[in-house]
């Protein structure tokens, strides 16, 4: 074991910064997957028969092959077929957004199901119209169920955010292979952006403690 | 008010509900009464379209409910509905369960509403729980909640699929009681029950359902003491 840690310490700076690069995407992509996710997932219990066919094969299409396949698609084709020269920040939102929305739109559709139907009846006997009773009584009450869940996606997606280093993109992950390659040492780098990961997620844990207690407080 | 005529429904082959005709007048109080999956629960579902008939008219006030699916909501702003199992918002304290429907569906200002919630959570004698979530309340109180909330509509119509079914045996005096006040103030009322008391009791009419069949109507005290077909006669037998 030769690991020497005070090599990397002029280079944190450099690797610290990489945490804004990856929150900064991440954010937005949970943003977009969650909005998306929604209404995909309103696609699939309405009774717009078209709808639910799209929503399906979203999910399908988005479930179905690799988050680094879309996400080099993206970033590449985007370029050849429309021209466009696109970021690899925006391509980072669009690919993580529109591939967690799929696996949202299954959590919340799931989400919507469990809500005892007892109480969609109720907001209709009352005489409340559909947007009302999803916005203010069903989607409340599924959210509650389902905060575990959505809170494992959002981990999930921001470890998996690594792999826009992929495509050129500076995030944590892509400054910790840069200063392995300037130092011809790897490992210690690795160990500290790994650190630096955990702690993200651990914060978004606590993030998501203190969201299912304020939604416990009607039990 | 409501004037049914050959009303049927069918879940898939299955005839839950078979050429029910009758005409309900403002004020009266209506009691359903049948053995278990007679239809009646169907019946009173009908009344504010939670189930579509198959086949066969219900006009409410001059209005036809099966043909106006576009102006639903209206109407069923005008019918309160109180079901067996109360579903009283849990993520909402009672006060917002009584404020929420008027001020969504009728858009009444926030400050009218909570007045009104708050007289009729008296008129239900539970003032002291307007902060408290629903999951806090005992079975007679959330009943009690979901009538008020109902009533918070100012509904000319008033639905109970048997209000008292899910509640412990001494819960049941409190909510019939407060549906009594309501009987007596004139409010139509049309109530699945069994409860044979209250049907006896409090209401004008007795309708006896049977295979989704409406086998005899009339009375109370005449039912009760002298049911004229045989099928209420065991039914009654069994029951009292």
């Amino acid at each position: 074991m030769n690991l020497d840690f005070s090599q990397i310490v002029p280079y944190i700076p450099f690797m610290l910064e990489g945490i804004w690069a990856t929150l900064k995407f991440v954010f937005f992509a949970i943003i977009l997957g969650s909005i998306l996710g929604t209404i995909l997932a309103l696609f699939k219990i309405g009774s717009i028969i078209p709808l639910r066919w799209f929503a399906d094969a979203y999910t399908s299409i988005f479930r179905g092959t690799p988050l680094i396949l879309q996400l080099m698609i993206i970033y590449y084709s985007t370029p050849q077929l429309t021209g466009y020269d696109i970021s690899a920040f925006l391509s980072a939102i669009l690919a993580f957004g529109l591939n967690s929305s799929a696996y949202i739109s299954e959590i919340i559709r799931a989400g919507i199901q469990a809500v005892d139907k007892g109480q969609m009846e109720a907001a209709q006997a009352l005489g409340v119209p559909y947007r009302a009773m999803m916005k203010d009584i069903i989607l409340p009450q599924a959210l509650k169920n389902i905060l575990p869940a959505l809170m494992n996606e959002f981990i999930t997606l921001t470890k998996e955010s690594a792999i826009v280093s992929t495509i050129g993109y500076l995030d944590l992950m892509r400054r910790a292979q840069v200063v392995g390659s300037d130092l011809f040492r790897n490992f210690e780098p690795l160990l500290f952006v790994g650190l630096i990961y955990w702690c993200m997620v651990m914060g978004l844990t606590m993030i998501g403690r203190v969201f299912e207690r304020r939604l416990k407080q009607s039990d | 008010m409501i004037n049914v005529q050959n009303l049927y429904k069918k879940f898939g082959t299955n005839e839950v509900l078979s050429d029910i005709s009758t005409t309900i007048s403002k004020g009266e109080v209506v009691s359903i009464i049948g053995p278990s999956g007679s239809g009646k629960s169907t019946f009173l579902r009908c009344l504010n379209l939670l189930e579509v008939p198959t086949s066969g008219s219900i006009d409410i006030n001059g209005k036809n409910l099966t043909s106006s699916k576009k102006n639903i909501h209206k109407i069923r702003q005008q019918i309160g509905m109180v079901f067996q199992h109360f579903h009283l918002f849990p993520h909402l304290t009672v006060l917002e369960n009584l404020t929420y429907a008027p001020m969504k569906a009728k858009g009444i200002k926030k400050a009218e509403a909570e007045m009104k919630a708050r007289l009729l959570l008296e008129r239900v004698g539970l003032s002291e729980k307007e902060t408290a979530y629903p999951n806090s309340l005992s079975g007679g109180q959330k009943q009690r909640v979901a009538i008020a909330r109902a009533l918070a509509m100012e509904p000319e119509l008033m639905l109970f699929d048997e209000p008292t079914s899910a509640l412990d045996p001494e819960m049941v005096k409190e909510v019939l009681d407060v549906m009594k006040d309501l009987a007596k103030s004139g409010m139509t009322m049309v109530v699945v029950t069994h409860e044979m008391g209250f049907a006896r009791e409090v209401a004008d009419r007795v309708l006896f359902l049977d295979h989704g069949v409406l086998v005899e109507e009339g009375q109370p005290n005449e039912f009760f003491s002298h049911p004229k077909t045989e099928r209420a006669k065991d039914f009654l037998d069994k029951v009292l």
